[in-house]
C-alpha cells in the first residue's frame, strides 16, 4: 500500500467515522426522545389540569398523581389532577362547558358522553392512529365509545370486565358443574339457595344491574340498538327468553335484598361467604382477598356464561379520556395522553389486574397480574367477547339517556316483582322508543 | 275615518302627549318634591339591595329555567331552538314522570307531617329547665349541620340489606326473624319501606331545623300572658292553640314553608340512598330532573320536569303568604 492510498483511506475513514458517528448520535437521541416521549419544546412552562375519577383502587390513583407528576417535571409541564366520585362527572362536565374553563383532560367512566360532547372535544384521531399502529390496532369495540363520524374524540384507556366468581368449594361438594352457561349458574344457584348460599345481581339503579343484566340478555342472542345505533331493537324473542329465564333464576336463586343493591353488595355478599355465585369486576375478587382468606381460597372466575351455546357477550365499563376544545394546552394533553397508553400495562400492574387495555398487542399473554395469578388467567381471553351500552351499536345519546334512567333493569325488575312478561316488555320497549323518538326529535 | 285617526293616529298620539307632558309632569315633580314623597323613595332605595339580590338570585335561575324548559337545549350545545312545550309534553307521556310526581307529594305530606310532630315535641321538651340544656339544644341540631353526604351514607349502611345495625337490633329484642328470613326487612329494596326509609332520613335530617324555628317561637311569647291562661284555666293544649299558636302563627309558617321547600326540593336524600330505585320506587322529581337534565345531557327536558315543582309550591305557597297577611291585621 502506498503512502497515497494509505491517506486516502485515512481520510475516507475519518470522514466516514465522522459521518457514522454524527449519524449514531442524532439517531440514538431521536430513538431517546421518542422513548422517553419527550413532549415538544412549546408545552414547557404550560399547566395541564386533568380531571379523573377516583378509582376503586386508591393505589392506583397513588401511582397516577405520581406518574402525571413525573411526565410533568420531565417536559416542564405543570401537572394538575383532581380526583372525583365518578358519577359526578357528567355535571362536572355541564358546568365546565358552560362555563367554557376547567381542566383540559377530562375523564369519563361508564357514562361515555363523547357523541353529546364532541363537537367541543379536541379531535384525537392523530394519538389513536399512532398508539393503534404501535401497539396492533384497537379491539373491535375500543370504536363505538369514541368515534363520531370518522374521527375519534376520546381515547380509551381501559375498561373493566366483570367475569363469573363462584365458589369451587360449594360447587363440588353439591356436584355441580362450573357456571360456564347461564343454565349451569342457575342450577347452581337452585340447589346452593336452600343450602344457605343463593346467588344475586343487583336489580336497582345502580351501575352493576344496568352492566350485568344485559351481558345475560346479549348472550341469549339479544341487542338494544341497529349496529349503526339508529334505531332500538329490543322487542324481540330473544328478549322473551331472556325476561323468562330471569325471572326463573330471580325466583329459584336470589332473594329480594338484589333489590336494595349498590355496586359493592355483591362484593361484600361473595366475601361473607354466602354467595354460591356472583357475577361482578375483580374488586369482588380483591374485597374476598382482603377480608376472607378462607373464601377467597375457594373463590374461582369463570368467563362470561354462554347464554344460546357458543354466544358469549360481556358488558365492560368502559373509561375513556378526552381533552376540551376549549383547552389551551391541547398539545400536552395530547403528549400526555399517548404516553399513558404507552404505560397502560403499568396501569394494569397499580390497578392489581383492574384495568384492562384496548389495545391488541396489550394481550400478549402472559398479561400483568392477571396472566400470573392462575385463577385470573381466564380474564385474557375476554377482549374477544366484551361489548358496551348500545350493543352491537356504538354509545349514541339516546342510548346513554336510557343507561342514566335505569331502563333495562327497572324492566327485569318488574319482571322478577312479578309482572307480566309482555306487559313489561310493552313498558321496557315503549320507553326505548320514546327515548330514541325524543332524541330524533331533538 | 281616515286609518290614522282610527287606531289613534299620529295627531291623537301626539295631542295625548300634550296633555300628559304638561300637568302630570308637574304633579309628578310636586309629589317628589312633598316630604311624604321623600320618604317613599328612600324607602325603595332601601329596598333596593333587596330587590336586586332576590332578582339576581332567584329570578335569574328561575327565568333561565323557564327559558331552558321551552327550548332543546343539551348540555353540550349552547345553541338552543324554540320547541314550545315539547318538552313538558315528553314528560307527561312519561310514565317514570308520573311516578316521581306521585312520590314527591306522598314524599311532601309524610315527611311534614312526621316534621311537625317531632319537632313541635322536641321544642316543647327544649323549653324546659333540665340540667345539661344548652348542650342537648347544641347536639340536637347535629343532624342538621352534618354534611348530607356523611349523614346518608351512615343510613345507608344502617339499611344494608345484610348487615343492618336495625334489623339486628330488631331481631335481637325478637321483634323479627334472622337474616333470610321473610320477615327481615329489606329496606331499601321493598318499594313500600324504601320510600318510608327515604323520609324517614329526611326527617331525621331537618325536623332539629322546625324545632328550633318553634322553639324561638315558643320564647317570644310572654310568660305572663301563658301564665294568665293558666290562672284563667287553661290546659296545656288549650294555651297552645288558643294562645301559642296564634302568637306565634307568622313564624310557624316561615318555618313550614322552609320545610316545603327544602324536601320537595331534596335530591341528595334519594339519590344517594337509592338513586331512585328499585324499579323508581323512590324516585321524586328533582331526581329524575338531575337524571335527564345532567347525566343523560337532555337540559332543555331536565329544567321542564324541575319546573313541575313550581305548580306544587304555588298553591301552598299562596295559602301560607296570604293567611300570614290576614292575621297582620
Amino acid at each position: 500500500m502506498t503512502r497515497d492510498n494509505e491517506r486516502h483511506d485515512e481520510a475516507v475513514s475519518r470522514r466516514g467515522f465522522v459521518r457514522t458517528a454524527g449519524l449514531g448520535v442524532a439517531g440514538a437521541s431521536i430513538a431517546t426522545m421518542l422513548d422517553a416521549r419527550q413532549a415538544p419544546a412549546q408545552v414547557r412552562g404550560t399547566t395541564l389540569r386533568i380531571l379523573q375519577w377516583s378509582h376503586f383502587i386508591p393505589a392506583y390513583d397513588a401511582w397516577y398523581d405520581k406518574f402525571a407528576k413525573e411526565w410533568g417535571d420531565k417536559n416542564g409541564v405543570k401537572v394538575r389532577v383532581d380526583h372525583i366520585p365518578h358519577l359526578d362527572i357528567p355535571a362536572r362536565m355541564a358546568a365546565e362547558f358552560a362555563a367554557g374553563a376547567g381542566h383540559d383532560i377530562i375523564y369519563n367512566g361508564s357514562s361515555i358522553l363523547t357523541r353529546l360532547y364532541y363537537k367541543n372535544l379536541t379531535d384525537l384521531t392523530d394519538v389513536a392512529d399512532a398508539a393503534a399502529k404501535k401497539y396492533g390496532g384497537w379491539i373491535p369495540t375500543a370504536r363505538s365509545l369514541v368515534e363520531v363520524e370518522g374521527r375519534w374524540f376520546g381515547l380509551p384507556i381501559f375498561y373493566i370486565l366483570a367475569p363469573m366468581l363462584y365458589r369451587k368449594d360449594l360447587f363440588e361438594a353439591n356436584n355441580l358443574k362450573a357456571p360456564d352457561t347461564w343454565e349451569l349458574a342457575r342450577v347452581a344457584a337452585r340447589t346452593l339457595k336452600p343450602k344457605g348460599h343463593p346467588t344475586g345481581i343487583a336489580l336497582s339503579q345502580c351501575a352493576d344491574a344496568n352492566l350485568f343484566w344485559r351481558s345475560m340478555f346479549f348472550s341469549f342472542g339479544g341487542t338494544e340498538a341497529e349496529a349503526s345505533g339508529d334505531n332500538p331493537t329490543l322487542d324481540s324473542k330473544e328478549l322473551r327468553e331472556f325476561l323468562r329465564f330471569a325471572k326463573a333464576i330471580f325466583d329459584e336463586g336470589m332473594t329480594p335484598e338484589v333489590f336494595s343493591w349498590d355496586d359493592a353488595s355483591d362484593n361484600r355478599y361473595l366475601a361473607s361467604g354466602i354467595a354460591c355465585w356472583v357475577h361482578d369486576a375483580i374488586s369482588a375478587y380483591r374485597t374476598t382477598e382482603d377480608t376472607n382468606p378462607g373464601v377467597f381460597k375457594n373463590t374461582f372466575l369463570a368467563l362470561e356464561p354462554q347464554g344460546q351455546p357458543g354466544k358469549r357477550v360481556s358488558v365492560a365499563a368502559p373509561n375513556v379520556w378526552m381533552v376540551w376544545k376549549f383547552s389551551k394546552n391541547q398539545q400536552a394533553a395530547k403528549e400526555f395522553l399517548a404516553y399513558l397508553i404507552d404505560n397502560d400495562l403499568e396501569g394494569m400492574t397499580q390497578s392489581r389486574g383492574y384495568n384492562m387495555p384496548y389495545l391488541n398487542d396489550r394481550y400478549k399473554k402472559p398479561m400483568p397480574v392477571i396472566g400470573t395469578d392462575p385463577k385470573l388467567q381466564i380474564l385474557q381471553d375476554f377482549p374477544k367477547i366484551v361489548a358496551f351500552y348500545g350493543y352491537p351499536g356504538p354509545s349514541t345519546t339516546p342510548i346513554q339517556e336510557i343507561v342514566n334512567l335505569f331502563v333495562f333493569p327497572d324492566m327485569v325488575t318488574k319482571v322478577a316483582r312479578g309482572m307480566n312478561i309482555e306487559e313489561a316488555i310493552k313498558w321496557g320497549a315503549g320507553e326505548y322508543r320514546r327515548i330514541y323518538a325524543k332524541h330524533k326529535r331533538a | 275615518m281616515t286609518a290614522a285617526s282610527q287606531h289613534g293616529g299620529p295627531d291623537a298620539t301626539s295631542a295625548r302627549a300634550a296633555t300628559l307632558s304638561g300637568p302630570s309632569v308637574r304633579s309628578v315633580r310636586s309629589r317628589l318634591r312633598s316630604a311624604t314623597a321623600r320618604r317613599v323613595a328612600f324607602g325603595y332605595l332601601l329596598l333596593a339591595p333587596a330587590g336586586l339580590y332576590v332578582l339576581l338570585l332567584v329570578g335569574a335561575p328561575f327565568f333561565f329555567s323557564l327559558y331552558l324548559a321551552v327550548t332543546d337545549a343539551t348540555v353540550a350545545d349552547p345553541v338552543a331552538n324554540f320547541v314550545g312545550l315539547e318538552n313538558f309534553r315528553a314528560a307527561l307521556e312519561s310514565d317514570v314522570f308520573w311516578i316521581a310526581l306521585r312520590n314527591s307529594i306522598v314524599f311532601l305530606l309524610v315527611a311534614a307531617i312526621f316534621k311537625s310532630l317531632l319537632g313541635t315535641t322536641l321544642a316543647f321538651l327544649l323549653l324546659q329547665e333540665f340540667p345539661g340544656k344548652k348542650l342537648v339544644r347544641g347536639l340536637v341540631v347535629i343532624p342538621f349541620t352534618l354534611p348530607v353526604t356523611i349523614s346518608v351514607l351512615n343510613w345507608k349502611w344502617m339499611y344494608d340489606s345484610q348487615f343492618s345495625v336495625i334489623n339486628w337490633a330488631l331481631n335481637a329484642v325478637g321483634l323479627i326473624g334472622g337474616y333470610g328470613s321473610p320477615s327481615w326487612p329489606i329496606w331499601l329494596g321493598q318499594p313500600e319501606l324504601a320510600l318510608g326509609a327515604c323520609i324517614a332520613v329526611n326527617v331525621w335530617r331537618t325536623f332539629p331545623f322546625s324545632a328550633i324555628v318553634l322553639l324561638a317561637g315558643f320564647t317570644s311569647v310572654p310568660p305572663e300572658i301563658l301564665d294568665a291562661a293558666k290562672v284563667d284555666g287553661c290546659s296545656f293544649l288549650q294555651r297552645f292553640r288558643h294562645v301559642v299558636v296564634p302568637m306565634i302563627f307568622p313564624i310557624l309558617m316561615v318555618g313550614f314553608l322552609f320545610d316545603t321547600v327544602f324536601t320537595l326540593s331534596d335530591l341528595s336524600v334519594v339519590y344517594l340512598l337509592t338513586g331512585g330505585g328499585p324499579a323508581n320506587a323512590t324516585k321524586i322529581l328533582p331526581v329524575l330532573a338531575y337524571q335527564v337534565g345532567i347525566q343523560a345531557g337532555a337540559l332543555g327536558r331536565g329544567a321542564a320536569i324541575a319546573l313541575f315543582l313550581v305548580p306544587l309550591l304555588l298553591p301552598m305557597l299562596y295559602l301560607m303568604l296570604r293567611n300570614i297577611k290576614r292575621r297582620e291585621y
